[in-house]
């Protein structure tokens, strides 16, 4: 029986892998960043049950972790595929960290001494780490990272401060890459999204980049999270106060067929939960929810959609405003818009804009063939609706179609339903 | 107070009790804050200490040879990590007692860095008072730690699938494909459920038809040898748990057997006619009857409800097919794991609604797609009243999104895509006719967006409600009444057809099938999931997992990936010939145990039963192997009749003494 490759570490893959190697077959889990999570490391709360994000997930990647048939080949990726269903040969390359993982503890004392600050993409941009890092305290494996284009060390020559500090003696500043060629029955291509955020609607309409409080989506939520920048404190990018009032606006780059035709599936109930959350932190900020159609189509996500109108009393206004223009003083938004249940143009002023910006897959490039709105293609979406229409590839979670955590969850075991069938026929 | 007088009844004696204590550093994660030599130190001088000591990094190879080499120097029989908290590296240390001769449960970790130096970090000194009041405590409770052992149990490489419709078929071959024995028990005479009756599909603009989908399975299912299925049958008992499922189950009498040829010749002498139930009543059909064109198994059934044994099919049938005196047969199947793929019904209108059942006019959704089908009754003629309507109105939110008082709160979440795939395809068929579709909001999520975009394209009118809208019936003519809420007009659409967009509910037999079962259902009646982001195809009991829309809407492409789904995690279950489970669970008493009942309705898991007792009184039955070791039914237990292995009294009250030992 041969193994089977899962590629990307999100929630869609890491439950694909624990499916096939509950089974009893071997599994790699291949991630290209530093740490496997995912998207759904980076939120709060999920809806609608409002769980901890992390609370529910940290345990299922502490299970890959710890589980004797799954190996984790973090910080690397996919060359070349070659072979058949049933028989792939892949050529992984793993990137250097610089630092020896058979002897790093994960205790964060390099992070400490390196002096280089950059940019947190976990936090997206909105807090800084230091050019060795972790990308957050559960990551797993939790081994530092030397981000080599922001070291003193290989920009200047200079430094070294990780290597002295080390109590672990981990620090190898002559790791090269190093390319594997691994054997497997079958290959899943969970690769996840990101947003549309270069977009220039987003600038030109709605001033994101312009405007200092103007947030995307997946910013407010680390804006939100205790485990964010701001420790879950809700403040404005211009004077780190909190705003009074803070309107969302849905379907930016969703629905729009100048830029993407498709419904993104999650925005509404991100933002709805997002409002809820700030209500729950500052039950004195104003929110408000700018909206096309209300997208609660899930298990209980009507019910949440009710309880945030009912319980929490955010303002729900059936409208696409058309622009957002800054007060230069205050620095305040003016968000013009028609309300449509009224028919009437209105101007009025938040405090804060979130911006509910819609997804692309990320393409795991020429591996799997795509369609029109860049999303993989499916062999037949009614009778094999994860698998790739090359045999043996099977593409799941947000690369496969837009959708919520738990048609991801689902999607994961059922490639991996699909992908065992292979290589339980495989010698 | 001292220990010994904190000592309780069954604790083991003080002069056998060997503990070690390993403090972490975890880096500076720890160490930073905490002054962990005065720690050690101060560990060292608690009863029963033999041994304590320090390391920079206790989960590592090294700092786990220490422990292993301390418990065969000191002769350890208790050992207490203080470091992080279990999740991560309590398996680490069990494995590292384990490896040196101790049993794995006499382990207790204490999470000095979550519990202490993490949220105390800007104070260092009361940091270090607070580890050792945590120590101190840990040290306590270790003291009466009992070892355990894990319960195995063997497992039958089987599976039993309850339900023979799209999910259920899907999960059905998936696991036969992956070489395990599969029964499908299916309560209708025939497989593929609704979606065998679905008309044309649409999904990201491929089409097939529901019969078709639903044959691609069949064909396969039928020639694989793994497959066993029962129609016109029903489970009865359920005995037994995960792994070793004990499965009754009843086999409908059908009357007539496979020799059947399909020759028409009964159905043309039955006298009795009822409305057929699989054409969603808008046709007639015999007592003895084919469900619909293309159905499986492809013989006649006889329904006995309707059916008045005369006998006149018996005397035509020319393969002697048919025998009136059939009886109902039961038979027992041994399986390892259950997948309930029992669905829904479709949300039945009462009399009234919406106009419903007073004209002939108004239809549901179902029907419609029947009478597109080009199976269906009028083999594809949209013809209502003898006549071609020209303007058809959809009502959307039927039964959904509470806009009638008889409707549920929530989403049936495949409605629009559904309905505007019908608009569409009677856009297309008959371009003369006008198309409303008169909603709530319009939620057509994901790629399906693009039948959103395609109907406007093709002219559909789509027209917003706030306010649920009124259907008039005066004689032959009927009417909708709505208030668009975009121009804040109320509109008059005269109608020759209103179709009723009606959602999903549970099955009317979701009652039994929880009780069968042991499993549970949410607040919209659905069954429930064990979480509903991380397990949504697992129910809250151990080897009973869930697929398509059992647990809420789903469309029929979602159905057959949460089938494969549901397949994967019994999969997981019958790849293994045995189960571990973990020993901390609860255990009765039996003779403090009054036999109340509370434990028994309260347990999440189905693991507790009431038995009798010789004397004819009754006690409660803890099945280890189903029980999650959650506490419910310890606290909740009026006789303190039940305890939990490794949380017992003894155990957690000491600990909590200790806190005022200081």
């Amino acid at each position: 029986m041969k193994p089977v490759m899962v590629v990307g570490g999100g929630i869609s893959g890491i439950q694909a892998a624990l499916d096939l190697a509950d089974q009893g077959i071997k599994v790699y889990l291949v991630e290209k960043t530093p740490s496997i999570g995912g998207r759904m490391a980076q939120l709060d709360k999920t809806f609608p049950t409002l769980d901890c994000a992390s609370c529910i997930l940290t345990p299922k990647m502490v299970e890959v972790a710890r589980h004797e048939n799954i190996e984790i080949l973090a910080y690397s990726e996919v060359l070349e595929i070659n072979g058949e269903a049933g028989n792939f040969k892949v050529k992984v390359r793993k990137k250097p960290r610089y630092v020896d993982v058979t002897k790093c503890t994960g205790c964060g004392v390099c992070m400490k001494y390196c002096p280089s600050k950059v940019p947190d993409e976990f936090n997206l941009g909105l807090s800084e780490r230091k050019a060795i890092y972790i990308p957050f305290p559960q990551a797993i494996p939790l081994k530092a990272t030397i981000d080599a284009e922001h070291c003193l060390w290989f920009q200047k020559n200079i430094c070294r401060n990780c290597e002295k500090f080390c109590p672990a003696k981990a620090i190898d500043y002559e790791q090269k890459p190093e390319d594997i060629e691994l054997n497997v029955a079958a290959i899943i291509f969970a690769t996840g999204y990101e947003l549309i955020a270069d977009h220039s609607l987003l600038t030109d309409q709605y001033g994101y980049g312009r405007y200092a409080n103007v947030y995307t989506n997946l910013e407010f939520e680390r804006l939100v999270s205790a485990t964010g920048p701001t420790g879950g404190e809700i403040l404005r990018r211009s004077d780190r106060r909190h705003p009074k009032n803070i309107a969302f606006i849905q379907c930016v780059c969703s629905r729009d067929v100048r830029i993407n035709p498709n419904c993104s599936s999650i925005c509404c109930m991100a933002s709805v939960k997002e409002a809820i959350l700030v209500r729950e932190h500052h039950p004195d900020i104003e929110v408000t929810i700018f909206y096309m159609d209300m997208r609660a189509f899930g298990k209980g996500y009507q019910e949440f959609y009710d309880r945030a109108k009912e319980e929490f009393g955010i303002r729900f206004v059936r409208s696409k405003p058309a622009t957002i223009v800054e007060d230069p003083e205050t620095k305040n938004l003016i968000i013009y818009y028609e309300d449509t249940h009224t028919s009437t143009y209105k101007a009025e002023e938040f405090e804060m804009v979130v911006l509910a910006v819609g997804i692309k897959p990320v393409v795991p490039d020429s591996f799997v063939p795509v369609g029109e709105d860049m999303f993989a293609q499916v062999k037949d979406p009614y009778l094999d609706p994860v698998a790739s229409p090359v045999p043996g590839i099977y593409v799941i979670g947000m690369l496969n179609s837009p959708k919520d955590i738990p048609d991801s969850v689902i999607q994961g075991s059922a490639a991996a339903m699909k992908a065992s069938i292979l290589a339980c026929k495989s010698e | 107070m001292s220990s010994e007088e904190v000592e309780m009844e069954g604790a083991c004696p003080t002069d056998e009790i060997r503990i070690g204590v390993y403090v972490c550093h975890c880096g500076l994660n720890i160490a930073g804050v905490i002054n962990v030599k005065e720690v050690v130190q101060y560990a060292q001088n608690l009863p029963n200490v033999v041994s304590a000591k320090e390391y920079i990094f206790m989960c590592s190879a090294p700092g786990q040879d220490l422990i292993r080499e301390d418990i065969k120097k000191c002769k350890l029989n208790r050992v207490v990590i203080a470091a992080c908290g279990p999740e991560m590296h309590e398996p680490t240390f069990r494995a590292v007692l384990e490896e040196a001769g101790l049993n794995p449960y006499v382990l207790e970790m204490v999470s000095i860095r979550e519990g202490s130096s993490w949220v105390h970090y800007d104070n260092p000194e009361a940091a270090t008072e607070k580890a050792k009041d945590m120590i101190r405590m840990a040290v306590a409770r270790a003291r009466n730690l009992e070892p355990l052992e894990k319960m195995r149990g063997e497992v039958k490489q089987q599976a039993l699938v309850v339900g023979g419709g799209i999910a259920g078929l899907t999960s059905a071959l998936d696991l036969a494909e992956r070489g395990f024995e599969v029964h499908i028990v299916e309560k209708r005479p025939v497989l593929g459920g609704h979606a065998a009756r679905m008309g044309q599909l649409n999904v990201e603009g491929r089409k097939i038809a529901g019969k078709d989908l639903v044959n691609y399975l069949v064909e396969k299912i039928k020639d694989n040898p793994n497959i066993h299925i029962y129609t016109n049958a029903e489970v009865s008992k359920v005995d037994g748990s995960i792994g070793n499922f004990t499965i009754k189950v009843k086999i409908k009498p059908r009357y007539v057997n496979d020799k059947c040829t399909l020759c028409n010749k009964c159905v043309e002498v039955c006298p009795v006619t009822a409305p057929n139930e699989y054409e969603y009543g808008i046709s007639e059909r015999k007592a003895i009857f084919l469900p619909f064109d293309g159905a499986y198994p492809s013989q006649y059934i006889i329904d006995p409800e309707t059916c008045t044994f005369c006998g006149k099919c018996v005397e035509v049938c020319p393969e002697n097919a048919i025998n009136l005196d059939e009886k109902e047969k039961e038979i027992t199947i041994e399986v390892g794991g259950i997948i309930l793929a029992t669905g829904h019904d479709p949300y039945e209108p009462p009399i009234g609604e919406y106009g419903y059942g007073l004209s002939p006019k108004v239809i549901t959704l179902h029907q419609l797609k029947r009478l597109l089908s080009e199976d269906g009754p009028t083999k594809g003629e949209l013809i209502i009243d003898g006549k071609r309507p020209k303007n058809i109105v959809f009502i959307s939110c039927v039964g959904s999104l509470g806009t009638t008082p008889n409707a549920n709160q929530y989403c049936s979440r495949m409605c629009c895509s559904a309905s505007l795939i019908e608009a569409l395809h009677i856009r297309e068929k008959y371009p003369d006719a006008q198309v409303f579709f008169v909603h709530k909001d319009v939620r057509t999520y994901g790629k399906d967006e693009s039948l959103y975009w395609k109907a406007i394209d093709n002219l559909v009118k789509f027209v917003r409600f706030e306010e649920s809208p009124k259907v008039t019936v005066d004689k032959d003519e009927v009417k909708v009444e709505v208030k668009e809420s975009t121009i804040q007009e109320r509109l008059v659409i005269p109608a020759d057809l209103v179709v009723l967009v009606t959602g999903m509910v549970p099955p009317k037999e979701i009652e039994n099938l929880r009780s069968l079962f042991k499993v549970g259902c949410g607040g919209d009646g659905f069954l429930k999931e064990a979480h509903l982001k991380l397990n949504p195809v697992e129910s809250l009991t151990g080897g009973i997992y869930l697929a398509g829309t059992a647990t809420g809407p789903k469309s029929i492409a979602e159905s057959i990936v949460a089938g494969s789904a549901a397949a994967a995690k019994a999969a997981s279950l019958l790849s293994k010939d045995t189960i571990e489970v973990e020993p901390i669970v609860a255990v009765v008493d039996e003779d403090k145990c009054s036999g109340c009942g509370i434990c028994v309705s309260i347990c999440p898991y189905g693991a507790i039963s009431l038995e009798k007792r010789e004397d004819g009184t009754r006690v409660s039955k803890v099945d280890p192997m189903l029980c999650q070791g959650c506490g419910t039914c310890g606290a909740a237990c009026p006789s303190a009749a039940i305890q939990q292995n490794s949380y017992k009294d003894k155990q957690i009250i000491p600990q909590i003494l200790a806190v005022f030992e200081r």
